[in-house]
Formats: structure tokens, C-alpha cells, sequence
């Protein structure tokens, strides 16, 4: 009885959680770009103004970036300015939930046709390869581990520590101009 | 509970066996289809296949209204618009793709085109682009490799835009698959080793990728046992039916297995070499499946040590010590590929198909990075991964 009597605030939060995590990835697509060459060389291949975006289906929460040029990604977030090139589309805003709260690795969600690719899937597989490295830097190494098919053992402590200051920092300065701006 | 989660999708009807093919008429009639048309090749033509088909047709009173036989090894958006143009101005009302892989991806976009209405069948391409069910279709497969006859997918050249456009749908499936050992009887050797290490491949990497469950494993070990207990066999005698029957439905069970589970790095690789080294598919299968076995290994050990049950039987099973059973299976693998190399020199290494120059890999591993299939690998490929990999199967 009790359970029934929360569900609705429980769907509630985590259509919340959803949205929250797509404007933090947003953001944080937009601040790898900027500071990760090997980011910056997976998104060159890119066309110049190629839309990419993220979203739960049929119309819930949507994250959008633009590679600007360059290897830099720019996030636009819910509203493109043009059609998309590329969507990856959750099935249901629970899957997103899965792999958002890192209780499914994004590569397993593929496998698990959880989502849906609406474009062309050279450019998937590339934005995935950016997910993936964003995810490694900006996540403990222990959660990491459980959102990456495998942790890069490359990436040493100290890169991890200083990039993942740079992306928070320009997360959370991005977050500050668009509270001041709207 | 279990984090397990998978989806698995086959409605095609397989009609197996002898005298398949004299299903045709009836399973057409069931769907009120009187005026079919055949899309084929010349090379199925020439060898005589077609007659079959007809004859089967024919003598049960349905008459087959149009022939197209000259589908290219790489189907394009020109070649589809005109055998949609032919099937409009004859009337037909249903489809047989008769032969390989080329021939059933163009007749999977011509059903789109004559189902949907249009000319472009670009402004198809994509996953889930089409709403509705398509006008009949059969299947009669001419090579016991590629499982084209059960996937929901094609790929068509747009000779235009020099790009390949993929189609994908659930309405792509043909109502039925015709498996007749009559069209496999006359393939030469060396397409009968590389189809049949094609099949081997989709078995194999359906059973140790990402989305393997338990239903396409059921087909994947079975299309393996077959492989294994019948490939050489047929080698040895060609016109062995009952060999070929085996391969040509491991091939189908194969097909249902990857389709529903996909496949990793020997497939990422094997697009890659056939768009740059235009080598055929089977062929670039067969050559990397144990360097990429090798390269997963840590990560698919179980799974791997499973198949050396379907691979060498039960004895070979039961006197290998589990932890050495992974390794055993890529023997196996490889002792099958030598027996090809020796009775159709069915290449092993990128330097025996005397196409692909040593410069040419790291190409190879840029493009393979990028194919849809690397998605599905066990393991996480990078391009010093890809590289390694390519160097082990140069020589």
C-alpha cells in the first residue's frame, strides 16, 4: 500500500534524476572537448555542425551538443537550432535511468536494445568512444568501472584527478551563466 | 534478481529439406500471391538453380511473371529503382530472391519500394523507417553462409553518394526461407569453405559477444555442431546433399543466432578489410576468427571453453581440463582452417590472400573502429588493440 502510495513521487524522481544527468553530460561533453585532445581527435571526424543528441523517447528528456569545429563540442540543451544528425534514443525513461545511475554500462544497453540509433552508426559508435572517455575522467574509478565496458588502465590518478577538476569547473561555471542568463 | 535482459525475434517460417523448393507455390497461394517475380544473378542462372525454381513453380500452375537476373555483387540504388519499375509495369504482386547476399538485399529493398511507394529508396534507409508489413516474400538461398535469409537488415550501395545506405527493419524478414541442398549442391570449394567459416563466424560470435542469450545460443551451438561435423565432409564430396542440407541450416540457424545477439571485432575487421582490400566477407571471417578469439580470450573464457563440445565432440570435451578448453577451441578452429587451406587454399593470414599490403592495416583498423559491430565486442577495442590484432593475422 505504502509502495503504491510513493510510486508516483518515485517515477517523479527519476524523471528528475534523468533530466539532471543530462544537463550535467551536456555540459561535460562541451568541457572534454575542450580540454581532451583525444576527445577533441574522436570528434573531428565529425562534420562541422553535426547535431548530436541524447534522449528518452517519445519526448522526454534530451540532451543536444553541436561539434562546433575542431574537435569542440558545443551543448545546446534541449532545443537544436537544426534537424539532428544523430539521436540515440532511450526506449523508456527507465532504461535511461539504468545506465544514468551506472547500474548498466552504456555498451550493455546497446546489447540489451535499450536504445534505439537514428543515424549514421560510424558517428554512434565515435560519440560512444567520447561518452565512454568523459565517463572514465569524471567518475570515481569504482563507479567508472560499472558504466565502461573497460576502464582504461592507462589513465593514471593524477590525469584523472586535474581533468576531472577542469570538466566540474566548467560544468559547474556553465550551469552559473545559464541561471544568470535566463 | 538477474541484471539479464534480451529480446529475441524470428518470424520467418524455414521450410528445410528435400523437395523445399516445391513449397513455393503453396506457401505464395497462402498469401494470395499469384504473380511473383524472381530476383537473381547471373552466376545462379548459369548454373542452373533458376530452372529448378521454376520448374517447381509451374508445375503446381504458378506462373513466375518476371525474372531479373542481373543483380551485381554490390547492389545499388539504381539497380533497385529498376527492378521496382519492372515489377510495377508486369504487375507482380510478390517477390523470390533467389542466390546470396546481394541478391536477397536487393530484393528487401525492392519490397520496400514496391510496398511503400516511390522511386528513392535512400529515404528508407535507417532502423525502423518503415510502419507496415511488405508484400510477400520468399527466400531461396544459394550459399550456405551469410543467414541473409533471416535478418531484418540490408545494405544497398547509393552509387551516387559513394555510401552504403543500411535498411533496417523487422518488416524486412521474408515470410519464409526455402532451404533446398539442391542450391547449395554445385557451389565450388573454395565459396563452400568460406561461406561455411562465414556461418562458423556468426555462430561463434553470437555465442561470445555482448548480447548473447540464451536463445540464440541454442542456435549458435547448434549451427557450430553442424559446421564442424559436416564442413569437411562436403569438402571432400561436393555432391554429398545431406552434408550440404546441414550446412545450409547451420548457415539459417547461424543467421537467427547473430541477428538476434550480433557480432564484435572479427565482423568490425572483416567490413573493414572488405571495403579497402575488397576481399570477400566469408573469406575475411575465416582469416580472423582465432586472432580475435585470441584477443578476447580472458574476457569470453567460459563461453569459449563451451564450444569445444560443438567444435570437436564429446570426447575432445571431456579429456580437456576446463581451464584449457578456451584455448582448445581456438585449436580447433585453427586445425579446421588448415584442412581448408590445404583443400582450397582458403587463406589463413592477410598475407596469403596476396590482396592486402602490410601499409594497408593501419587503414584497416581506422575503419574498424568505427563499425557498428565493435559495439557488441566482449572487450574494449582501441586502436593499438585493432593494430595488434591485424599484425597477428598478417603472417
Amino acid at each position: 500500500m505504502f509502495a503504491k502510495r510513493i510510486q508516483p513521487m518515485v517515477f517523479q524522481a527519476r524523471r528528475f534524476y534523468v533530466e539532471l544527468m543530462f544537463q550535467v553530460m551536456g555540459r561535460a561533453l562541451q568541457a572534454v572537448s575542450e580540454i581532451d585532445s583525444a576527445v577533441q581527435a574522436e570528434a573531428r571526424a565529425l562534420p562541422e555542425g553535426f547535431l548530436f543528441e541524447m534522449m528518452v523517447m517519445p519526448d522526454g528528456s534530451k540532451l543536444i551538443v553541436e561539434h562546433i569545429g575542431n574537435g569542440r563540442l558545443h551543448y545546446h540543451g534541449d532545443k537544436a537550432p537544426r534537424p539532428i544528425d544523430l539521436s540515440i534514443q532511450f526506449k523508456h525513461v527507465a532504461h535511461a535511468f539504468l545506465v544514468l545511475s551506472f547500474q548498466e554500462k552504456t555498451a550493455v544497453a546497446f546489447a540489451n536494445d535499450r536504445m534505439l540509433v537514428n543515424g549514421e552508426i560510424s558517428y554512434a559508435v565515435r560519440m560512444t568512444r567520447v561518452l565512454t572517455r568523459l565517463e572514465t575522467f569524471i567518475l570515481p574509478k569504482l563507479v567508472a568501472q560499472r558504466a565502461v565496458k573497460e576502464y582504461p588502465a592507462s589513465l593514471h590518478l593524477p590525469e584523472k584527478l586535474i581533468s576531472a577538476a577542469r570538466i566540474y569547473l566548467k560544468v559547474a561555471t556553465n550551469f552559473v551563466e545559464t541561471a544568470r542568463a535566463s | 534478481m538477474s541484471n539479464q535482459y534480451y529480446e529475441f525475434f524470428c518470424p520467418v517460417k524455414v521450410i528445410a529439406g528435400k523437395a523445399a523448393l516445391e513449397h513455393i507455390p503453396y506457401e505464395l497461394t497462402g498469401m494470395a500471391a499469384k504473380r511473383p517475380m524472381i530476383v537473381t544473378d547471373k552466376g545462379v542462372r548459369a548454373a542452373g538453380l533458376l530452372d529448378l525454381v521454376i520448374a517447381a513453380c509451374e508445375e503446381s500452375g504458378l506462373e513466375i511473371v518476371s525474372i531479373f537476373d542481373d543483380v551485381p555483387p554490390d547492389s545499388s540504388t539504381g539497380v533497385v529503382k529498376e527492378i521496382a519499375g519492372i515489377y510495377r509495369s508486369q504487375k507482380c504482386d510478390s517477390l523470390i530472391a533467389v542466390g546470396g547476399g546481394s541478391s536477397i538485399d536487393t530484393a528487401k529493398a525492392v519490397n520496400i519500394l514496391v510496398s511503400e511507394g516511390g522511386d528513392d529508396i535512400a529515404k528508407y534507409s535507417g532502423a525502423g523507417v518503415i510502419k507496415h508489413p511488405l508484400k510477400p516474400f520468399l527466400v531461396v538461398p544459394t550459399t550456405a553462409g551469410t543467414g541473409s535469409e533471416v535478418t531484418s537488415v540490408a545494405v544497398i550501395t547509393d552509387t551516387k553518394k559513394s555510401v552504403k545506405l543500411p535498411f533496417s527493419s523487422s518488416f524486412l524478414l521474408p515470410n519464409a526461407a526455402v532451404i533446398d541442398p539442391r542450391m547449395t549442391l554445385t557451389l565450388p570449394p573454395h565459396i563452400t569453405a568460406a561461406t561455411a567459416m562465414d556461418a562458423m563466424t556468426h555462430a561463434t560470435e553470437a555465442f561470445t559477444c555482448m548480447a548473447k542469450n540464451p536463445l540464440s545460443d541454442a542456435y549458435a551451438t547448434s549451427a557450430i555442431k553442424k559446421i564442424s561435423k559436416s564442413l569437411l565432409n562436403v569438402m571432400d564430396n561436393p555432391k554429398d546433399s545431406d552434408g550440404r542440407l546441414e550446412l545450409a541450416q547451420a548457415s539459417t540457424m547461424a543467421g537467427i543466432a547473430f541477428s538476434n545477439s550480433m557480432v564484435g571485432l572479427v565482423h568490425a575487421l572483416g567490413h573493414a578489410t572488405g571495403a579497402i582490400c575488397h576481399l570477400p566477407h566469408g573469406m575475411c571471417m575465416s582469416l580472423y576468427l582465432p586472432y580475435v578469439l585470441e584477443y578476447n580470450l580472458e574476457t569470453i573464457r567460459e563461453p569459449l571453453g563451451e564450444l569445444l563440445l560443438y567444435l570437436d565432440g564429446p570426447e575432445v570435451y571431456a579429456a580437456t581440463p576446463s581451464n584449457r578448453r578456451a584455448e582448445a577451441s581456438i585449436s580447433a578452429l585453427r586445425k579446421l582452417r588448415d584442412e581448408l587451406y590445404k583443400r582450397c587454399k582458403l587463406p589463413r593470414t592477410l598475407k596469403e590472400t596476396g590482396s592486402v599490403t602490410e601499409d594497408q592495416l593501419d587503414t584497416i583498423a581506422e575503419l574498424a573502429l568505427d563499425d557498428g559491430s565493435i559495439m557488441f565486442n566482449p572487450k574494449e577495442v582501441l586502436l593499438e588493440d585493432a593494430r595488434a590484432v591485424l599484425k597477428c593475422a598478417w603472417a
